[in-house]
């Protein structure tokens, strides 16, 4: 079998995909909630899709296919409306954030699903251990060979998505440094990182995917973990890289930063603009950088090769993308993330929660709060 | 009677010596037979009594009994710790749910018990006492299953409000009984309010104090376990001494707490060593208070009661189970959960000792039902709790 066709559509469409954490709500813990949850869910239509994931702590969520920001927002208040509800029903909390903060890794459960117990098999810990939770973006695209170039003209821009989704600082009950230490799980498997630098589909299928398929290492798109990969079957490039927000609204602004990205991108694309593979010889160290510093990170300019905070480079990001918000009409979106990078992502939340209430029940019991939109 | 002869050097040694054999009974019973370990507890302090082996003397009143106190109101302020208030606001059915089980056990006991000759008093203290889940078995085999789901949630809940239930009304009636001469049910059912108001409100003030002196001490977290038993047990010991019900008060102390958030870690639960060592205490002590001639009597009611408490706790958590937000299979593995009874039942009766009523003579068969309901309950549970899939771990425990 070789890769299927992409199945190109409308240009800067947007769809999200959040995975989310059910929490016990006496001691804060995961809890193995997934399959009731999804039962009392399926009893009424659910504004959105909801699904399994890989282990019974976890679901996922997800949106229909839009191009408005409003319309985005609107459908994830919804989901999250119809998920609290259904929680307080079977007392269990939802939240996110990338990780859960102390949680052991050994006692979840996989989901009773086929495709969950043979990835379990395989990976062995690693699978349970990847009980971490993102947040997927989906951008539509015109043909699949743009879908390659706005993949690779994004990495410049991946440690700003990491930096301001950054909502996973604790791991096994301790405080790893990191804003993000979820992608440091992702980093364990063997196909996680970026994709191979190729701008045609066809040399991407054939040359590549097809080349993987043959050696037997891979079957279809889903054994990538890349930060950024294609979904011919969607038409869509998918970015990977954010963690779970604590909010749906969060989830919201960083889906809509990237439709404006895209567009400004195809814009440069259209002009001529070329992408070259020698822009990801700062991709790791920048991605580390803002997995460790979130905003405070300092990054590598890939061209310039100068440095440059990486609070101001999304400041001006924000600033050269105000015109494209403005048609896309999600200017409030930029607003959002403006206020984050004045007042600090989520993951300096749960540490001022952690401060404050004494501990890492206390915080993941505001997480919960959170996610609810009693505040934040 | 045949260790009798080896004198007083085993009397001393008898309660480690049982203790011994109930663990290395519940061991076996595991390992071997994948049944919870607090089965083989039971069995183990049944074989032992004074009425049977006689290696142990009867218990009941003895400073044991006190301990056994001691070791229920770790699992009761355990289990208020995860009773969610809340949760009856935003699922009104489950509230409905629990009302029904409890009282519509009460009534069909009742029913059965007349229907068997029972005189009303006695009928009625049977029936209070069938209301009840023992939340020992309960929590106990869901800590060691390492569960979690809708069945356990549940299974939890309702067990700690039909043990409320079910002290409120076997006060109430055994109040009426002592009291007959001095007026109704109903002055007598408003002293047991006083009683469990009283109770409640200790148990409230120890749940504000100890956080509050955790708190000063230093950040939750760590060794909380330990003040935690050390109030419990000053609790135990002070609702002693002013006849109040250490059982409720140490379930409000728990949810107190709760609210305090202060709450224990996966690795506390079931309180560690200290509560796996008073488990089997608390078991060996409650089934040796039962003799062999209190179980031989009344089978037919013992049978009769059985059944129709269980059909009508399934009956109640499948009839709203769909109202409630789970499926009627998850809801009749809910009331298949809420079997066990005898631990709480003998705790209790054995806590009323003060008023005087010997209600193992009145009601022939609750020896049998206990007995019974002490070997088969925790079993109930367990498989339900692995029918449900809630199960973190499928062996025995």
């Amino acid at each position: 079998m070789t890769l299927e066709a992409f199945k190109a559509g409308e240009a800067l469409t947007m769809g999200v995909e959040l995975e989310l954490q059910l929490v016990d709500l006496t001691d804060f813990d995961l809890t193995a909630a997934a399959a009731d949850m999804l039962f009392l869910l399926g009893k009424q239509p659910f504004p959105g899709d909801v699904k399994p994931e890989i282990t019974e702590s976890m679901i996922e969520i997800s949106t229909d296919v839009h191009t408005d920001y409003g319309a985005l927002l609107g459908q994830l208040g919804q989901m999250r409306n119809a998920l609290v509800e259904a929680g307080d029903r079977l007392n269990v909390g939802v939240c996110g954030g990338g990780t859960h903060p102390f949680q052991r890794w050994s006692e979840q459960r996989i989901f009773d699903k086929p495709r969950f117990q043979e990835l379990s098999a395989l990976y062995g810990y690693l699978a349970k251990q990847f009980t971490v939770f993102g947040q997927h973006v989906h951008i539509g695209c015109a043909s699949a060979d743009e879908g390659l170039y706005l993949l690779h003209a994004l990495n410049r821009y991946l440690p700003h998505f990491i930096a301001l989704s950054a909502s996973s600082p604790f791991l096994q009950g301790v405080d790893t440094l990191f804003d993000s230490a979820r992608l440091n799980s992702v980093f364990a498997f063997p196909l996680s990182g970026r994709a191979p630098f190729l701008l045609r589909w066809e040399d991407f299928a054939q040359d590549y995917f097809g080349k993987m398929e043959s050696t037997g290492v891979v079957k279809s798109m889903k054994d990538f973990y890349w930060d950024i990969r294609p979904k011919p079957e969607y038409g869509t490039i998918e970015l990977r890289v954010c963690d779970t927000p604590l909010s749906v609204e969060r989830a919201a602004a960083l889906a809509a930063y990237l439709q404006a990205l895209c567009r400004m991108l195809r814009e440069q694309g259209e002009q001529g603009e070329p992408v070259s593979e020698d822009d990801y010889l700062v991709y790791n160290y920048n991605r580390f950088q803002a997995c460790r510093f979130g905003l405070d990170a300092t990054l590598v300019h890939p061209r310039r090769h100068e440095t440059l905070p990486l609070r101001d480079d999304v400041l001006a990001t924000l600033a050269q993308l105000a015109p494209h918000a403005a048609v896309l009409g999600s200017t409030g979106a930029l607003d959002v993330l403006r206020r984050v990078v004045a007042s600090g992502n989520h993951a300096g939340d749960l540490r001022r929660w952690y401060g404050e209430s004494g501990g890492l029940r206390g915080m993941v019991d505001a997480a919960v709060r959170t996610f609810r939109g009693d505040e934040s | 009677m045949m260790l009798e002869s080896l004198g007083n050097p085993l009397a001393g040694m008898a309660w480690p010596l049982a203790l011994l054999l109930a663990w290395l009974a519940g061991e076996a019973i595991s390992r071997w037979l994948s049944l919870p370990r607090v089965c083989g507890y039971a069995l183990a302090g049944f074989v032992l009594a004074s009425g049977q082996l006689g290696l142990l003397p009867q218990p009941a009143g003895t400073p044991v009994a006190l301990l056994a106190d001691f070791a229920i109101a770790l699992v009761l302020f355990e289990l208020g710790q995860r009773i969610n208030l809340n949760w009856l606001r935003h699922n009104r059915w489950l509230a409905v749910t629990s009302l029904v089980e409890a009282f519509g056990t009460f009534i069909v006991v009742l029913l059965v018990a007349r229907g068997f000759g029972l005189a009303p008093l006695p009928a009625l203290l049977l029936a209070a006492l069938a209301m009840s889940s023992s939340p020992v078995a309960a929590l106990r085999v869901a800590n060691e299953l390492h569960c979690s789901g809708q069945v356990t949630e549940r299974m939890l809940h309702l067990s700690a409000f039909n043990c409320v239930f079910a002290v409120l009304v076997f006060k109430a009636i055994a109040g009426y009984w002592v009291l007959t001469s001095a007026g109704g049910l109903l002055p007598a059912l408003w002293s047991s309010l006083a009683v469990i108001g009283v109770s409640a409100g200790i148990g409230a003030m120890f749940g504000v104090a100890v956080p509050t002196l955790l708190r000063w001490q230093r950040r939750g977290g760590g060794d909380a376990t330990v003040i935690f038993a050390i109030a419990t047990l000053l609790l135990v010991s002070l609702t002693h001494a002013l006849q109040f019900s250490a059982l409720l008060a140490a379930l409000v102390f728990g949810l107190v707490v709760r609210y305090r958030r202060i709450v224990f870690s996966g690795a506390d639960r079931g309180f560690g060593t200290l509560g796996s060592l008073l488990t089997i205490l608390l078991f060996v002590f409650a089934s040796a208070t039962l003799s062999w001639s209190q179980v031989a009597q009344g089978a037919g009611l013992a049978l009769a009661v059985l059944v129709v408490r269980t059909l009508c706790k399934v009956g109640a958590c499948v009839a709203f189970a769909g109202l409630s937000g789970i499926g009627w299979r998850k809801g009749a593995l809910t009331g298949l959960a809420l079997t066990p009874m005898s631990v709480f039942a003998i705790l209790l009766l054995e806590q009323t000792r003060h008023l005087g009523i010997d209600v193992f003579a009145q009601v022939a068969g609750l020896g049998l039902l206990v007995l019974a309901l002490e070997l088969l309950g925790p079993v109930a549970t367990q498989r339900a709790l692995i029918l449900a899939g809630e199960a973190g771990r499928e062996e025995g425990g």
